[in-house]
């Protein structure tokens, strides 16, 4: 499945889970926040949500800002 | 005051209905580390403190800071929505830092022009208004401009942040006569963000009538962060105490301190 992933092409081979997404990249669900197609994925959703071909997807954490 | 008391420096003050002793508020951007922004901010005694978002990014660990802030006793986050460049992604951004954070509060800023950073009055207050209506509580960085101020809080902002200066421009209360009447005029707490340097600055905000000062660069560029953090947090109590105590009257002559009977002088009989 491909999908883009923080601006990225990604190959995503395991389940089509956000879980499974997160593993694989290496972030930490508790610390992170998803947004896929433009939606902001909340954490109730999260398990709900299947990733589909095409998906864009953005991972965000906090950062140092003003 | 008509007692004559003063409220005492640790009065607390409030953002809806919640209350803050420190009216030190903190900026996490520029700091050379997490360990010394981590110090900086527990030296600074801030109980809000601003965070950005950011893209994940596995191979740059150290930039997450939930987990360093989320363990400071006391400390609540404050996502701001920057990168926004207008409305539609402040709001975006906004919700993306709520469902992370669980607070309820966001730095409103919308600022288009990188050169500048001057914050857009348009897009910021009709992003204000949808948030507000999210159940958010804003906390609009703006140009310092009385009119936008009391729109903002006729729409419901929790606060105004008039700039003082231009972010990280370190020119102090440049804004410093409209600021004076966005207090004078404001229902909500006035916060200075932006562009303060040195401490005697935030303690003039203070003294001017700000319930409190937002503060990043001056600390984050300092070259001991944390002891400027401490500073700072000095200065702004310092600043409320003066106001609180009731500055004197101005005088355009000199009024002597001490009398002035000429028993000095050779009295002529």
């Amino acid at each position: 499945m491909r999908l883009t992933v923080n601006g990225e092409p990604h190959n995503h081979t395991g389940d089509k889970t956000i879980e499974a997404l997160l593993k694989e990249i290496g972030a930490d669900p508790r610390r992170v926040v998803v947004m896929i197609n433009g939606d902001v994925v909340c954490r109730e959703a999260r398990a709900s949500v299947r990733l589909e071909d095409g998906d864009i997807v953005e991972v965000l954490a906090f950062a140092g800002g003003g | 005051m008509n007692s004559g008391m003063s409220k005492g420096i640790n009065s607390a003050w409030k953002l809806g209905n919640h209350a803050f002793e420190s009216r030190l508020l903190i900026g996490t951007g520029k700091f050379s580390s997490v360990e010394i922004m981590v110090a900086a901010v527990r030296a600074s005694g801030a109980q809000l403190v601003t965070v950005a978002l950011r893209r994940f990014n596995r191979e740059r660990p150290s930039d997450d800071l939930y987990g360093p802030l989320s363990g400071l006793p006391g400390v609540t986050i404050v996502p701001n929505t920057s990168g926004a460049r207008n409305a539609e992604e402040a709001v975006r951004a906004a919700l993306l830092g709520r469902e992370l954070s669980g607070s309820p509060f966001v730095k409103l800023e919308i600022h288009p022009n990188p050169h500048h950073l001057m914050p857009d009055p348009i897009e910021t207050f009709e992003a204000a208004r949808e948030l507000v209506k999210e159940g958010f509580l804003v906390l609009p960085y703006m140009p310092a401009d009385p009119v936008l101020a009391k729109r903002l809080e006729e729409i419901g902002c929790a606060a105004v942040m008039p700039l003082g200066s231009a972010i990280g421009s370190g020119h102090g209360l440049r804004t410093r006569e409209m600021l004076e009447i966005i207090i004078r005029d404001s229902n909500v707490p006035v916060i200075v963000d932006a562009g303060l340097r040195s401490p005697s600055e935030a303690s003039l905000a203070m003294e001017m009538g700000c319930e409190a000062v937002l503060v990043n660069s001056a600390i984050a560029a300092a070259d001991n962060p944390p002891a400027m953090a401490a500073a700072f947090a000095m200065a702004v109590r310092a600043g409320y105490a003066a106001r609180e105590a009731g500055l004197m009257s101005k005088s355009d002559n000199a009024v002597p301190t001490s009398p002035l009977t000429a028993f000095l002088k050779e009295e002529t009989p």
